[in-house]
C-alpha cells in the first residue's frame, strides 16, 4: 500500500509539472503581457520598454520559465508582477479565506446529502424520493452563476435576511468571513448535495436489492437493524469517492461563485490574475488548485482501501 | 414572574440593540465601490499612470473646478489673470487652507505641484496637457505667477483637469504612498481590494464635510456591484446601459443620467491608402445616419450627436455643424477620388468596453447602402492598444472626456504621440495655436470652430455621439448631482439615516 501510495504521489508530481508549462505556455501564447495590462493605452514606446525591463519580461520566455521554476523549487514562489508584493502575501489570506468556505460547505452539504439521500434510496419511487431527486436534478443543471443570482435576489434584496455580496477585505478576521458566508455557502452546497444524494440514492437502492439484504429480510430481521447494520456501510463506501470528487469539484465552482458574491478567496484572485497576466501568480494558483485536485483524489482512494478488506491487497 | 418579564424585556432590549446598529452609531457613511480598474495597488500620487481616482478626488484639491455647469469656478485659487500675450498667468490662492497633516497650502507648493507635473523623470501622462508651463514663480505666500513657454489663453480650462491638484512641497516621493492633500477627506485605511476608508477632514476650508466616511469597497464584478447596491451595500454606482431597466420605478434608488464627453470612434489612418485621400476620409463617414446610431447603440436620449470632432456641446468652444447622413455625397466623392464601386476594409474593433464591438457593427450596416463594405473584425481585448490602435488601417478608439484644447492638441497635433489618425495638417495645427494665443474669447472660439470644422472635412476619425453617463442613486444621499464624477463637491453630499 504503501508503493500504491508512493506511485501515485510520483504521478502527482509528473501532472503538477505539466500544469506549469501547460499554463505558462498558455499565457504566453495570448497577445499582451502583464504590462500591456497594466499601461493600457500608455502601453507605448519608453513607457512600456521600461516597464518590461522592470519586471523581466524582455526576456525570452524559456529564461523566465526557467528562473521561476528554480525559485519555485526552493520555495520561492517570487514576486507578483503588479501588485508589487510576494506572492505568498496575496495567496495566503485568499487560500485561507477558500478553504473557509469550501469547509463550511461541506460540513454543511455532505450531512445533509448523506442523509436525504439514504431517505430517497430506502422511500424509491414514493412521493418524497420523487420530490428530492427532481430538486436535485433541478439543482444539478442549473449553473452557479443563476443559482447564486436568484438566492442574492430572494434572501438579500426581497427578503432582506442576509447581506448579499461580501463586502469583507481579504485579511478580515475569519468569523466575519464566516458571518457573510450563508448565501455563497448555500450556492455550492446545493450542487454538492445533488451530486452526493443522487451518488447514495443509487447505492442504497442497489445494496437494498442485493441478496444478503433479502437473506435478511427473509429471516426476519427488523427493518431499523437491515438499514443500520446491512446497508449503510455497505452503501456508503462507494460514496467516498464521489465525495473526494465534489470536494475537488468546488474548486471550480468557486471561481465562479466567488465572483458572483465577490468573496475574497483564490477563485476570484485568479480571475484577476488572468486578466492582469500576472504569470507567477497564475502560476502559484494553479498549482494551489491541482494539488488540492490530486490529494482529495488521493485521500479519497486511500479512505475507501482502508474500508474495503478487498483492496487492502490490491496490487499495481 | 417578574422575572420572567423582566428576562423578556430585556433580551427584547438585547436583539433590538442587534437588530438595528444604525441606532447606536450615528455616524453617516457612504459606501461607493472600487472596481480595480486601476489595479490592485493604485498610486496615491494624482498624476500616476495607475492613480486610486476615486480616492484622490476626495483627498486632493485642483486650483480651478468645473461647477455644475462645466464652467470654470474658483477652488483653491480665487482669482486669476494674464498678461496680454497670455502667457504669464497670475493666480491669487485661497487663505488658511491646511493639508492634510497640518501644514499650510501656499504658493510654493503650487510651484512644486506643477513643476513636477513636467518633470521628465516622472513620465506622467499629464505632462501632455501642460506641458506649454514653463516654470511657475512664487510671487508672495499666496500669489503664484504661472509662466508658459508659449500663449495660452485657455490654462483655466486646462487646469480643471482631474489629475491637476495640489501636494506639499517636496512630498514628491512619499505622494503615493502617503497621501497628503487639502481635499474633505483623510485617507485612513488604504486597502484597495477590500475596504478603502477615508474619514471627514474636520479642518476643511469649505467647511467640515457631512459625511463622517466614505468607504471604497472593491468589486470587481460588474453584476456584483449591482447586487451589492440593490442589496443595500453601496449607496452609488454607475450604471451600464443593460442594467437600466432593473432601476425602472424603483422607490431605493433614483437613476441619473447625465451627458458627458466620453465616446467611441473609429480610426482612419490618413497616412495609409485608400484614406490618404481626404474625399475617401469624408465618404466613409457622411454615409452614416447619426440619430439612428445613437438609438440603436444607447437609445435615444442617451447621447448628443457630434460632427467628428471630440468636442462635447457642453464645452464653451463646441462648434456648431451639419452632419447628417447624405448617401449620395459619399457615392460622389468615392467616384471622384477613383472609386466608384465602392471601397472595402477591415474594421478592427474588440470587446474592450461595452458597446464596443456593436458600435463598429451598427456603422457596418449604416455604410453599406453607400457602397462601403466594412468587415469587422474583432480582435482580443488584450494587448489591443499595442497590437491593433494605431498599427492596422481602420480600428476603434475610445476616449474619455476632456476639454477642447486638450483633446484637440492630444488626439491630432501632427506631433502629439497619441494623434491616432497621424492627421497632418500645417493649417490645423497653426489654428490651434492661433486659438491658444487669443485672450478674446470670441476670436479664440472662432479658431478652435475651424479646427472642429477642418476635422469633419478632412478628419480621420468618425466621431457619431457623445454617450451619456447613468448612475444609481440612493434615496438617503443627497447633494449628489447629475454631473460627472469629477464636478461632484463630495463635503456637500450627505446620507440620511434610514
Amino acid at each position: 500500500m504503501i508503493r500504491l501510495i508512493l506511485q501515485r504521489l510520483g504521478a502527482a508530481g509528473v501532472t503538477l509539472i505539466i500544469i506549469c508549462i501547460m499554463v505558462f505556455a498558455a499565457v504566453e501564447v495570448m497577445p499582451g503581457d502583464a504590462c500591456t495590462a497594466f499601461l493600457g493605452r500608455d502601453a507605448k514606446g519608453t513607457i512600456l520598454e521600461k516597464c518590461q525591463l522592470e519586471r523581466g519580461l524582455d526576456r525570452p520566455a524559456l529564461e523566465r520559465f526557467g528562473e521561476w521554476a528554480g525559485g519555485m523549487i526552493q520555495g520561492d514562489l517570487g514576486m507578483s508582477m503588479n501588485r508589487n508584493k510576494p506572492i505568498e502575501d496575496i495567496v495566503g489570506w485568499r487560500l485561507r479565506n477558500t478553504v473557509i468556505l469550501a469547509a463550511t460547505a461541506t460540513l454543511f452539504g455532505v450531512p445533509i446529502a448523506l442523509l436525504l439521500g439514504v431517505i430517497a434510496g430506502l422511500r424509491r419511487d414514493r412521493p418524497v424520493d420523487l420530490i428530492l431527486s427532481s430538486i436535485a436534478i433541478f439543482s444539478m443543471t442549473i449553473p452557479e452563476f443563476v443559482s447564486a443570482t436568484f438566492l442574492i435576489l430572494i434572501f438579500s434584496i426581497t427578503l432582506g435576511w442576509t447581506s448579499g455580496v461580501v463586502t469583507a477585505s481579504y485579511n478580515a478576521p475569519a468569523l466575519d468571513l464566516v458571518a457573510s458566508t450563508a448565501l455563497p455557502t448555500a450556492a455550492l452546497s446545493l450542487i454538492l448535495i445533488a451530486h452526493i444524494l443522487r451518488m447514495v440514492r443509487s447505492s442504497v437502492i442497489d445494496v437494498m436489492e442485493s441478496d444478503f439484504v433479502l437473506m435478511a429480510r427473509l429471516k426476519g430481521v427488523p427493518f431499523r437493524q437491515i438499514v443500520w447494520r446491512h446497508v449503510l456501510p455497505n452503501s456508503l463506501l462507494p460514496t467516498i469517492n464521489v465525495i473526494g470528487l465534489t470536494i475537488a469539484w468546488l474548486l471550480g465552482g468557486m471561481v465562479v461563485v466567488e465572483t458572483v458574491f465577490n468573496y475574497p478567496g483564490l477563485g476570484r484572485l485568479a480571475v484577476d490574475a488572468v486578466s492582469d497576466r500576472d504569470l507567477p501568480l497564475i502560476q502559484t494558483i494553479a498549482i494551489i488548485l491541482g494539488s488540492v485536485y490530486i490529494l482529495t483524489n488521493l485521500a479519497a482512494d486511500l479512505v475507501s482501501l482502508l474500508l474495503n478488506p478487498k483492496l487492502r491487497t490490491y496490487r499495481t | 414572574m417578574i422575572s420572567r418579564q423582566l428576562f423578556f424585556a430585556v433580551s427584547f432590549a438585547a436583539i433590538a440593540a442587534i437588530a438595528s446598529p444604525a441606532a447606536s452609531q450615528a455616524e453617516s457613511v457612504l459606501y461607493r465601490d472600487y472596481d480595480l480598474g486601476d489595479g490592485a495597488s493604485p498610486s496615491l500620487d494624482p498624476i500616476s499612470p495607475n492613480r486610486f481616482y476615486q480616492a484622490n478626488d476626495l483627498i486632493y484639491s485642483r486650483l480651478i473646478r468645473q461647477d455644475e455647469n462645466g464652467e470654470p469656478s474658483p477652488e483653491l485659487a480665487t482669482g486669476w489673470t494674464a498678461n496680454e500675450a497670455a502667457t504669464e498667468w497670475t493666480l491669487a490662492l485661497q487663505e488658511g487652507v491646511l493639508f492634510h497633516d497640518g501644514s499650510t497650502f501656499d504658493a510654493a507648493d503650487v510651484k512644486y505641484s506643477f513643476e513636477r507635473i513636467n518633470d521628465p523623470a516622472l513620465e506622467s501622462p499629464v505632462a501632455s496637457v501642460l506641458s506649454m508651463i514653463d516654470h511657475v514663480e512664487v510671487v508672495d505666500d499666496l500669489t503664484a505667477k504661472i509662466v508658459l513657454t508659449s500663449p495660452h489663453a485657455g490654462l483655466v480650462v486646462l487646469l480643471m483637469d482631474y489629475r491637476v491638484r495640489m501636494i506639499p512641497e517636496g512630498s514628491g516621493d512619499t505622494i503615493g504612498e502617503n497621501a497628503n492633500g487639502t481635499g474633505p477627506f483623510k485617507m485612513d485605511t488604504y486597502d484597495p481590494e477590500g475596504r478603502t476608508i477615508l474619514v471627514a477632514n474636520e479642518a476643511y476650508w469649505e467647511g467640515r464635510p457631512k459625511l463622517d466616511r466614505i468607504e471604497l469597497i472593491a468589486i470587481p464584478d460588474t453584476e456584483a456591484r449591482i447586487q451589492a447596491l440593490l442589496a443595500g451595500q453601496l449607496d452609488t454606482t454607475s450604471v451600464s446601459r443593460d442594467q437600466v431597466l432593473l432601476f425602472d420605478g424603483s422607490e431605493d434608488f433614483v437613476l441619473q443620467n447625465y451627458p458627458t464627453g466620453d465616446w467611441f470612434g473609429i480610426i482612419f489612418r490618413t497616412d495609409t491608402p485608400p484614406f490618404d485621400d481626404p474625399r475617401v476620409r469624408k465618404a466613409v463617414r457622411v454615409a452614416v445616419d447619426r440619430n439612428a446610431m445613437i438609438k440603436l447603440m444607447v437609445g435615444e436620449g442617451n447621447g448628443t450627436i457630434t460632427c467628428d470632432h471630440p468636442v462635447m456641446s457642453n464645452d464653451p468652444y463646441w462648434a456648431e455643424i451639419d452632419c447628417s447622413q447624405n448617401i449620395e455625397e459619399a457615392k460622389r466623392l468615392l467616384a471622384e477620388a477613383g472609386y466608384p464601386d465602392g471601397i472595402e476594409f477591415d474594421l478592427y474593433t474588440s470587446d474592450l468596453e461595452p458597446g464596443m464591438v456593436r458600435y463598429a457593427e451598427v456603422y457596418q450596416q449604416q455604410v453599406a447602402a453607400a457602397g462601403i463594405t466594412a468587415n469587422v473584425k474583432i480582435a482580443p481585448s488584450d494587448g489591443y492598444w499595442e497590437d491593433i490602435w494605431m498599427v492596422e488601417p481602420v480600428s476603434m478608439t475610445s476616449w474619455s472626456q476632456r476639454v477642447a484644447d486638450q483633446i484637440l492638441n492630444e488626439a491630432y497635433r501632427s506631433t502629439s504621440s497619441w494623434n491616432e489618425s497621424y492627421f497632418a495638417n500645417s493649417k490645423f495645427d497653426e489654428y490651434l495655436d492661433l486659438a491658444r494665443s487669443s485672450l478674446d474669447f470670441d476670436e479664440s472660439k472662432a479658431y478652435y470652430g475651424k479646427a472642429q470644422e477642418l476635422l469633419f472635412e478632412e478628419g480621420g476619425s468618425f466621431i457619431a455621439f457623445f454617450e451619456n453617463g447613468v448612475r444609481a442613486v440612493s434615496r438617503h444621499v443627497t447633494g449628489l448631482p447629475a454631473v460627472p464624477e469629477d464636478y461632484i463637491r463630495w463635503h456637500l453630499v450627505a446620507k440620511d439615516a434610514e
